[in-house]
């Protein structure tokens, strides 16, 4: 009897002992804050923030953008108080009817028009001003010359300006697709009827110029559609879906109106050609390409009163630089880089609801041939500067880029890269024309661009 | 084979308490100062009598109160104690969330065996914490050179120092006992910083593991007698000198992946432990009814510790117990059945923080039955503390604490005879 309950007793505290033990790690804790005091100035690791990085800034000046076949003709002319006069025309070719219609000997030719539908969304500049279009008729049929693939903004082509086919006055309402002509999101120009009885005459007679497509073209040159030296408020973007109508009628037991179409032809060799005052600043003090083909040259933005210019439809672009970034790892606390933010501001002033920031500016690769390469990505896809305007104060308008990956391999080069980055509009440069005046390291320290470090810092005392 | 089957269970047992020792506990503020909570419970026959045994003596138990308890050992036994605490603690006070202001843990906290060695030399050896530390709390900080980008820092320290020890005690001249206690401390106190983003994503963390080690030395005295048949009387000494705890710190940086930023070991530090020293008396009739008072005294601001937000200074510490014991008479030796016991403590620790030295008071009831069947004893403590103060922001702690020892004892010198 003894025995047994000797080992019962046993058994028992010896196996609450252990289900005791187990329980240890069975807890909560209270949440508290009690302690921040004490813990100050402890020497542990920090993340210290390091933004007196140089940026150097400069404009990169490309003679010229290709700007064929886009799908949209850029027309207009605006006069910008930072960029000057920027004027845009667009060059196309039109090409005969696919079949003919056949026209009765009672039938009568009635007038002309080239209807241009606009694309909504492109317009740069003050849409209440009225715009002149031109259209002018190309003496000769162009094509691409000898080892070029495609048309650029600086290519044109020689025309008579003194004897417009047509003219035509308007005020275009881009957002909502509509215009003072009351054609809808169409803009119709009357062209000259000496054109259009001649194409009635070589339908009506089924002439060999209207039936084959190359002797059309020939024959017709093509047309160059360009804003009246007197616009200034404007440049919209029209669909190169573009019509030369002939009206005509047929007379029978009801008078019938009808009408040949004309359409655009070649639509890869339509482009815009644009050009800007190169005597007004910025253009008169940036360094300009001497010879063709030449890198592009790179003018510092000190040049430019402490700013650069960004404006890819007219071939501007800014470098950035950051001679001084490897100074970092100089520091004694420095461990390593936790994020890095680059914050390009535009200057105070310089833009507003009529000349508007690009609403994304991408960042590039480059190299010492200062053309944009490989976009820089970020966790969420490629960088394209996460705009804020500021439109009541304008203090807080920036582009925000996360460049952590960036910066974290240069850090880990041997040497200073002098490559930099390029800012450019990621696509649809060509038919944009929204540009940017950005501050360089010189303005106020809220309004400049700046680089931003996040590093994990470290003093270790003894 | 039933006794291999102990000894192998007994062994599983001090495996395992050596682990838990180092075991997360209970959160307590306070143990971010200095080397943490010291340890003031012995998890022993005097937790109910509010750790009161300076001057206690015990054929059956051993007293690590004073090192020289030892020598009342009974003669030709072997004794095997172990401590479990469970602990409810509530929080109150201005850095107290009102919602998660409680923890409770379960830990081993005790580990000893003694033997009588010779007629007049007991000696004893244990594992028992020295000093725990564990807290965690969040902190808002700016980000260095910034004014207003908000980081949170996440701190979190655990870890604790240990004490192995071996004591020695000597009889003389039937009335004098003297003891001392040689214990190896060693621990380290590992203090975590993890910087995250306001969305909790790690930036950074630095790990300090500071591994603390030294001997440390425990004198103690007792001097005991019988005034009449029916009272008797002990009074007590302890001291414990100077002794400086040597400190090598390790620190360890690591980026947002995780990935070793730095790791180098600091030059190496000291702690240094100040002169403490403890008197007692106790008075028992009949072996019945004990009364008991303890004062303890450490004096730690010797060190000049300040610093602006806390300092440490001397720590003083009273108690009293009462025990009541029912024994039982066979062939003319009295033995001890069960005891109830009581107590009460009121103290000082050696920590001022924000002008307020933090005290440290409350209450023990126990209850013990020695078993006649086994060679078990078995007593349950209850406490109730209250340790800190809610002024100047700081924390008070309310902590409810059960105590179980267990205590086994067996002979070990036989002297050629055998019992079942």
């Amino acid at each position: 009897m003894t025995r047994y309950n000797y080992r019962k007793i046993d058994r028992f505290v010896i196996l609450s002992s252990f289900l005791a033990i187990s329980l240890i790690s069975c807890q909560k804790q209270p949440v508290t804050s009690f302690g921040s005091s004490y813990v100050q100035n402890n020497n542990n690791a920090k993340v210290a923030v390091a933004d007196t990085f140089g940026v150097n800034m400069s404009t990169v000046y490309l003679d010229s953008i290709a700007t064929a076949g886009t799908g949209t003709m850029m027309i207009g002319r605006y006069t910008d108080p930072a960029f000057g006069t920027i004027m845009s025309r667009s060059f196309l070719q039109i090409g005969p009817p696919s079949t003919l219609p056949v026209i009765s000997s009672f039938a009568g030719y009635d007038s002309i028009a080239l209807i241009m539908r606009t694309n909504k969304g492109f317009y740069y500049g003050d849409t209440t001003i009225p715009q002149t279009f031109n259209v002018y008729r190309l003496p000769y049929y162009y094509q691409l010359p000898y080892q070029q693939s495609t048309f650029f903004s600086n290519s044109s082509f020689p025309f008579d300006n003194s004897n417009p086919l047509g003219s035509q006055t308007t005020t275009i309402f881009p957002n909502a697709s509509y215009t003072t002509q009351l054609a809808g999101d169409s803009v119709k120009i009357k062209l000259s009827d000496v054109l259009g009885r001649d194409l009635y005459n070589k339908v009506y007679n089924n002439s060999d110029t209207v039936r084959n497509a190359t002797n059309f073209y020939y024959w017709f040159g093509g047309l160059c559609i360009s804003p009246s030296d007197a616009s200034k408020g404007d440049i919209y973007g029209f669909k190169d879906s573009v019509i030369m109508r002939v009206y005509y009628h047929e007379p029978g037991v009801v008078l019938t109106n009808k009408f040949i179409d004309f359409e655009i032809a070649n639509g890869a060799l339509q482009f815009n050609n644009i050009t800007h005052d190169k005597t007004a600043s910025p253009w008169n003090k940036l360094v300009l390409p001497t010879q063709n083909p030449q890198t592009p040259p790179l003018t510092p933005s000190s040049a430019t009163g402490g700013a650069a210019y960004l404006q890819p439809a007219t071939g501007l672009q800014v470098k950035l630089t950051f001679p001084t970034l490897r100074n970092l790892i100089l520091r004694p606390d420095y461990l390593s880089v936790i994020r890095a933010t680059l914050t390009v501001r535009p200057a105070q002033g310089a833009y507003s609801t009529i000349y508007k920031l690009p609403t994304t500016l991408g960042l590039y690769s480059t190299d010492q041939n200062n053309l944009a390469q490989f976009p820089l990505s970020g966790p969420s896809g490629a960088l394209t500067g996460d705009l804020f305007i500021d439109y009541l104060y304008g203090a807080t308008t920036a582009y925000n880029y996360d460049i952590t990956s960036y910066v974290q391999q240069q850090i880990a080069l041997n040497t200073v890269n002098q490559n930099g980055l390029i800012l450019n509009i990621p696509s649809g440069g060509n038919t944009n024309f929204a540009r940017a005046v950005l501050a360089d390291n010189t303005a106020p320290v809220a309004q400049r661009v700046s680089l931003k470090i996040y590093y994990v810092s470290l003093f270790l005392f003894p | 084979m039933k006794q291999m089957n102990r000894t192998t269970l007994l062994i599983c047992l001090f495996s395992i308490s050596s682990i838990r020792l180092l075991a997360q506990g209970n959160n307590s503020p306070y143990s971010i100062l200095g080397i943490g909570d010291l340890e003031d419970n012995y998890y022993n026959r005097t937790s109910g009598l509010s750790n009161t045994g300076i001057a206690y003596r015990s054929g059956r138990f051993l007293i690590a109160n004073n090192p020289a308890s030892y020598s009342a050992l009974d003669n030709q036994f072997f004794a095997v104690e172990m401590g479990l605490r469970g602990s409810i603690v509530n929080y109150y006070g201005q850095p107290v969330s009102t919602v998660d202001h409680q923890s409770g843990d379960i830990t081993f906290r005790r580990l000893a065996i003694g033997i009588k060695a010779t007629k007049h030399w007991g000696t004893s050896a244990g594992l028992v914490p020295f000093s725990t530390q564990n807290y965690e709390f969040n902190s808002p900080a700016y980000i260095e050179s910034t004014l207003n980008e908000i980081a949170n820092s996440y701190y979190q320290g655990h870890g604790g120092i240990n004490k192995v020890y071996w004591s020695n005690s000597y009889e003389f001249f039937k009335h004098l006992s003297l003891g001392v206690e040689a214990s190896y401390l060693f621990g380290s106190l590992s203090q975590k910083e993890i910087l995250q983003n306001t969305n909790t994503t790690t930036l950074a963390s630095t790990t300090r593991e500071i591994q603390l080690s030294n001997l440390y030395m425990n004198y103690g005295l007792q001097y005991f007698g019988k005034v009449g048949k029916k009272w008797s009387y002990t009074v007590g000494a302890t001291f414990a000198n100077q002794s400086d705890l040597y400190a090598v710190s390790n620190i360890q940086v690591l980026g947002p992946d995780s990935n070793v930023l730095r790791s180098q070991e600091l030059s190496q530090n000291y702690f240094t432990l100040p002169n403490t020293y403890g008197v007692g008396i106790s008075v028992s009739k009949d072996q019945k009814y004990t009364f008991l008072a303890d004062y303890k005294h450490a004096s730690f601001s010797d060190q000049h510790y300040n610093t602006p937000n806390y300092s440490l200074v001397n720590s003083d510490k009273v108690s009293v117990g009462f025990e009541l014991s029912k024994n039982q008479t066979f062939y003319n030796t009295k033995i001890e059945r069960s005891y109830w016991q009581f107590g009460a403590y009121y103290g000082s620790t050696y920590l001022d923080v924000a002008g307020q030295q933090i005290m440290d008071k409350g209450v023990t009831a126990g209850f013990g039955i020695n078993s006649l069947k086994s060679p078990l004893a078995y007593s349950i403590v209850l406490q109730y503390g209250i340790k800190g103060t809610q002024v100047n922001q700081l924390v008070e702690q309310r902590y409810f604490n059960v105590t179980f020892s267990i205590n086994y004892r067996d002979l070990w010198y036989t002297k050629g005879r055998k019992y079942d």
